[in-house]
């Protein structure tokens, strides 16, 4: 949705892509001029011309979807279990007992910490990365659904209660999505964090991905390549962030602030 | 036939303040099968409590509610109450919001459709159907609320004010589309509202409530007189005087 530019206002594209193009022209700039040495930061054009081979042939291609599976596997696992433990916490008193004093705990610690166990328990291979993204992504998830479950207002509750719905179907029919805003919220600030968790394990374990992939180019000194994975990585979290809040306007059509930009 | 029997009804809010606030302190009050009747009685003296009880979503603190002689213990479709502030799910459309009570008792798509949208005509918001409440000016709201309590067709109608957010010829419409579905479907209705001329107009009895604690002050007839604008302004004025005691206290 791009309202036409106003005279004497700046069109909101160059807004938009202003900064980016000005740093991505630096770095072209102080390379071709000779500021910094091209084996320390190659330019621009020569790693996109690097990143042109590399996916002709198919290679960082196939590390990239390694990427995106890791993530996204570890992050629908955390979904469903986050949100199923939101709910039970917030609608159980016992869950509650159970489920709140660990969140807190587990809510601020670095779970990066974990990784060594999981590897030494699921092996070096998919398994230890998906069950650490899971692990990092859940918490975020978890305390929005929850806090979502227990904000509902009653008199919606009571709508439902008095037009037939049962005590237990008031979860589907009225908890669930009263809640989903606050879900999708959370589901938004853990998605990043799915990517970002995917691509350190890669670089502590083997396995390829995008993670591996950059830390093998370095260790070969191939700085292209090393720059090749970054570029990748930022084009993959761009196009899966912006996937996502396609798709999370489209659900909440009918809520007010999302239709503020995001 | 007695159809609603309030017996001593006591209701007290705990809540979070130190002292607890005693909004009802026994009521009594008796309503007949297909009566309409009205309530009246200064902000905060418990009106809304009275009909939330009713409906069965808060407990009571002492007394009993009986509908059809037998106590109240769960909110049930038999009740439909059209809420103070609307209670509208927002993530339905208003046909979306109209339909929901029929879907919930199971019927036909095609059918609950047909009847949703009688009564979205009928609170004059064709063309709306597809849009979510959030769209909705407060009276548009008020009126989906309404058509969506009606589509229920319950035996019983509580309402909370139901007209307070509407313009006087609105108002004056859906007042009149409510005592054509009183006298043709025969309904037992308990009217909350804060304007005395309406309780005269709709109602048969216009019960007036204290200050808080709210108890039954007194009960009023309102069920001659209505074709005679005179006659319904000296209602009014009655009812009037009464109140007006309690909202000095208050
Ligand atoms: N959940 C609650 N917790 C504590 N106090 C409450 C609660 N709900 C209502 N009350 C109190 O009970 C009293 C009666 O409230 P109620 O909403 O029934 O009044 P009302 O007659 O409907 O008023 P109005 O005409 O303004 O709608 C008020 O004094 C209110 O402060
Ligand atoms: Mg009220």
């Amino acid at each position: 949705m791009s309202a036409p530019a106003k005279e004497g206002r700046v069109p909101r594209w160059l807004v938009r892509y202003a900064s980016p193009v000005a740093v991505l022209a630096a770095w072209e700039l102080s390379v071709r001029l000779g500021l910094v040495d091209p084996f320390l930061l190659p330019a621009l054009s020569s790693v996109l011309l690097r990143a042109a081979e590399e996916i002709a042939t198919g290679d960082v291609l196939f590390h990239a979807w390694l990427t995106i599976y890791r993530a996204m596997a570890g992050f629908l696992a955390a979904t469903a279990l986050g949100v199923t433990i939101g709910v039970l916490t917030a609608r159980n008193r016992y869950c509650r007992w159970f489920f709140e004093p660990l969140v807190s705990v587990g809510f601020p610690m670095p779970k990066i910490a974990f990784m060594a166990i999981f590897i030494l328990w699921f092996g070096i291979g998919d398994a230890s990365k998906i069950v650490m993204v899971t692990l990092t992504c859940i918490f975020p998830i978890i305390s929005a659904t929850y806090l979502g479950c227990s904000q509902v207002d009653r008199y919606l509750v009571w709508s439902a209660r008095n037009m037939g719905t049962s005590e237990r179907r008031v979860l589907w029919k009225v908890v669930l999505p009263a809640s989903l805003p606050q879900i999708l919220n959370g589901l938004q600030i853990a998605f990043p964090s799915a990517l970002i968790v995917t691509v350190v394990t890669e670089m502590i374990s083997s396995g390829g991905g995008l993670g591996g992939y950059m830390i093998l180019a370095a260790r070969f000194a191939l700085s292209e390549k090393v720059f090749v994975g970054v570029v990748v990585i930022a084009v993959v979290g761009y196009a899966l962030l912006t996937v996502f809040g396609h798709v999370r306007r489209h659900i909440l059509a009918w809520h007010a602030e999302s239709q503020m930009a995001i | 036939m007695s159809k609603i029997e309030f017996a001593g009804v006591r209701k007290v809010f705990q809540g979070d303040t130190p002292n607890p606030v005693v909004a009802i302190d026994n009521i009594d009050l008796t309503v007949r099968q297909d009566e309409f009747v009205s309530i009246v009685g200064p902000s905060g003296c418990g009106k809304s409590t009275l009909l939330y009880l009713l409906g069965g979503f808060l407990d009571l603190s002492g007394g009993e509610i009986r509908v059809d002689g037998r106590a109240v213990t769960e909110p049930g479709p038999d009740r439909g109450i059209v809420f103070q502030h609307f209670a509208l799910f927002p993530w339905k459309t208003v046909l979306g919001n109209v339909e929901y009570g029929l879907a919930e008792q199971g019927m036909g798509k095609a059918e609950r459709r047909e009847i949703a949208q009688g009564y979205i005509d009928m609170v004059k918001l064709g063309g709306f159907e597809d849009t979510f409440p959030n769209r909705l000016s407060g009276g548009m709201q008020q009126r989906v609320a309404l058509a969506r309590t009606l589509a229920c067709d319950p035996d019983i109608l509580l309402m909370d004010e139901p007209f307070g957010a509407l313009d006087a010829q609105t108002r004056h419409i859906l007042q009149e589309e409510l005592l054509e579905i009183w006298s043709r479907r025969k309904k037992t209705v308990l009217f909350v509202t804060h304007d005395v001329r309406e309780a005269v107009i709709l109602a048969e009895r216009c019960v007036v409530v204290t200050a808080r604690p709210g108890r039954v002050k007194t009960e009023i007839d309102t069920s001659s007189g209505k074709a005679d604008g005179a006659a319904i302004e000296k209602k009014a004025e009655e009812i009037w005087d009464v109140l007006r005691e309690e909202l000095v206290r208050t």
